[in-house]
């Protein structure tokens, strides 16, 4: 709960305050074994370096206004990509600078072939990952197609890949985030649902430039990956 | 209302109209995660009163030349419905008493939102009186705690409402409307949970000196109760998982 104390002295965690004697919770969430304090909610605050998903919303002269899920759109200015953008684009980046009131501007930027742009809570997207990667590259493997996850909570996914599966899928995630074992879980119930055999992607999936090995590289060095531990935490209710 | 006091017997034996003892809140139930389409939301119940709130945002400000570059604008909008209770309430649209309201709601939460982290931004808090029976204000402040906990918008305490106030001449807590209309005296508290502040203190009606004093005392008490059902609430729709909670 919020104003719950965590621990005594300073932590440094996101969506903690220190006030001066201990550290409390801003947000509300859980502690799990370790001593770690996990959010269950937070509203996303970009941070440099951070892997967003986003939809390209104005084309102007100097740039791209790109929807972030934030109240500020980021900007890709036009001189940092050689790629012409589109209205409607999606496209997938690092955050480069976040000013004092939230502008964002981004770089990295890749295009995103055809598919879809769903909601996540941003606090879950760890577990949306997994531990390595684990549990998008099952989702991949199950529903044979490509999924992009970035830090602000869009979650982009490929027009190839089995829609209503995935969907069900994550949502099934967004839903028991907070459990343990949720990898093996999700693995039990995606084979319930195709089958044993996991469906292969596809092959001839990369367009433009975008190189299937490359995106996992990408999803797999995002920020949201170092709270992989979050495994055990599924009984710590009583310490809220 | 001063002119109808003490017309309506009040205490019988020792007890309140409705059973209760001086100390006995009504029965208060919360639910969280009501509108899907809120980034939080919270129902409460208690004891006549439903009230349903919302937290949108942080999102733009609107209008774009009132946001701060400082930190968010957190904007309340407290509304009555117009079939709320037994006296006409006509249209729905702002009144004098609405817009106190929202202003000392809003006040609340102003001191307890983390708003820094979210420069030209602003944080909605709708709240909408379904059915009013005394007491909508701490109910009001009560549910929209919740609600801002369930959006994961950043607050310094987690803060529970209750009055206390003085019916047949005895210091009386969570008044009901009857109280409260034919009563002496009606102390709206909202104080918050670490830190003890009180965050919200209106009066109506006169009291002596000691007797403020132990209505903050039982307010506390109060408050520690109402917490205890936030905090029961929270944990249930954490536990269930977001899709089974909507189904209350």
């Amino acid at each position: 709960m919020p104003g719950e104390k965590i621990a005594e002295g300073r932590i440094n965690a996101p969506n903690t305050f220190f006030d001066g004697a201990s550290t409390y919770a801003a947000v509300i969430g859980m502690v799990d074994d370790e001593g770690r304090y996990i959010p269950l909610e937070n509203r996303y605050r970009p941070a440099v370096g951070d892997v967003v998903v986003g939809m390209v919303t104005d084309v102007r002269h100097a740039g791209y206004e790109v929807d972030l899920n934030l109240p500020q759109g980021g900007f890709i200015p036009t001189r940092d990509i050689r790629l012409t953008l589109q209205l409607g684009d999606f496209v997938i980046c690092r955050v480069k600078t976040v000013n004092e009131v939230g502008d964002v501007d981004l770089g990295e930027v890749r295009r995103l072939p055809k598919g879809k742009i769903i909601e996540f809570p941003s606090a879950k997207v760890p577990r949306l990952i997994g531990k390595k990667s684990s549990m998008i590259g099952l989702l991949k493997d199950y529903t044979g197609g490509d999924i992009m996850v970035g830090n602000n909570g869009y979650v982009w996914m490929s027009e190839r890949s089995d829609m209503p599966l995935l969907l069900k899928a994550i949502k099934m995630i967004e839903r028991k985030a907070h459990k343990s074992g949720l990898t093996d879980e999700m693995a039990n119930f995606l084979k319930s649902q195709v089958g044993d055999r996991p469906r292969t992607p596809t092959g001839g999936e990369s367009e433009e430039g975008m190189e299937p090995g490359s995106a996992e590289g990408e999803t797999a060095s995002e920020p949201g990956y170092r709270n992989e531990q979050s495994g055990s935490s599924g009984e710590n209710y009583g310490q809220q | 209302m001063a002119s109808s006091e003490g017309k309506i017997p009040l205490i019988i034996n020792g007890k309140r109209t409705d059973g209760r003892d001086m100390e006995d809140l009504r029965n208060l139930r919360i639910e969280v995660g009501v509108i899907p389409e809120a980034d939080g939301s919270a129902f409460v119940e208690w004891g006549g009163n439903k009230i349903v709130c919302g937290v949108y945002g942080p999102r733009e400000c609107i209008p774009r030349h009132g946001a701060s570059p400082y930190h968010a604008l957190i904007k309340c909008r407290y509304m009555m419905s117009p079939f709320a209770s037994l006296e006409e309430h006509s249209r729905s649209g702002p009144s004098r008493r609405s817009t106190e309201l929202s202003k000392v709601i809003r006040e609340v939460f102003e001191n307890l939102i983390i708003a820094e982290k979210f420069p030209n931004t602003q944080i909605d808090v709708y709240i909408d009186v379904l059915q009013a029976d005394g007491g909508t204000r701490t109910a009001s402040v009560t549910a929209a705690a919740v609600a801002l906990a369930n959006a994961g918008i950043p607050m310094k305490d987690m803060v529970a409402s209750v009055a206390v106030g003085k019916a047949g001449g005895m210091l009386a807590i969570d008044l009901n409307k009857l109280e409260d209309n034919f009563g002496q005296s009606d102390v709206p508290f909202a104080i918050s949970h670490r830190d003890r502040k009180v965050l919200l203190l209106q009066m109506d009606g006169l009291l002596t000196r000691d007797e403020v004093i132990q209505m903050l005392e039982m307010a506390e008490r109060g408050c520690d109760k109402v917490h205890e059902v936030q905090a029961d609430a929270l944990k249930r729709f954490y536990e269930k998982g977001e899709e089974e909670a909507v189904k209350w």
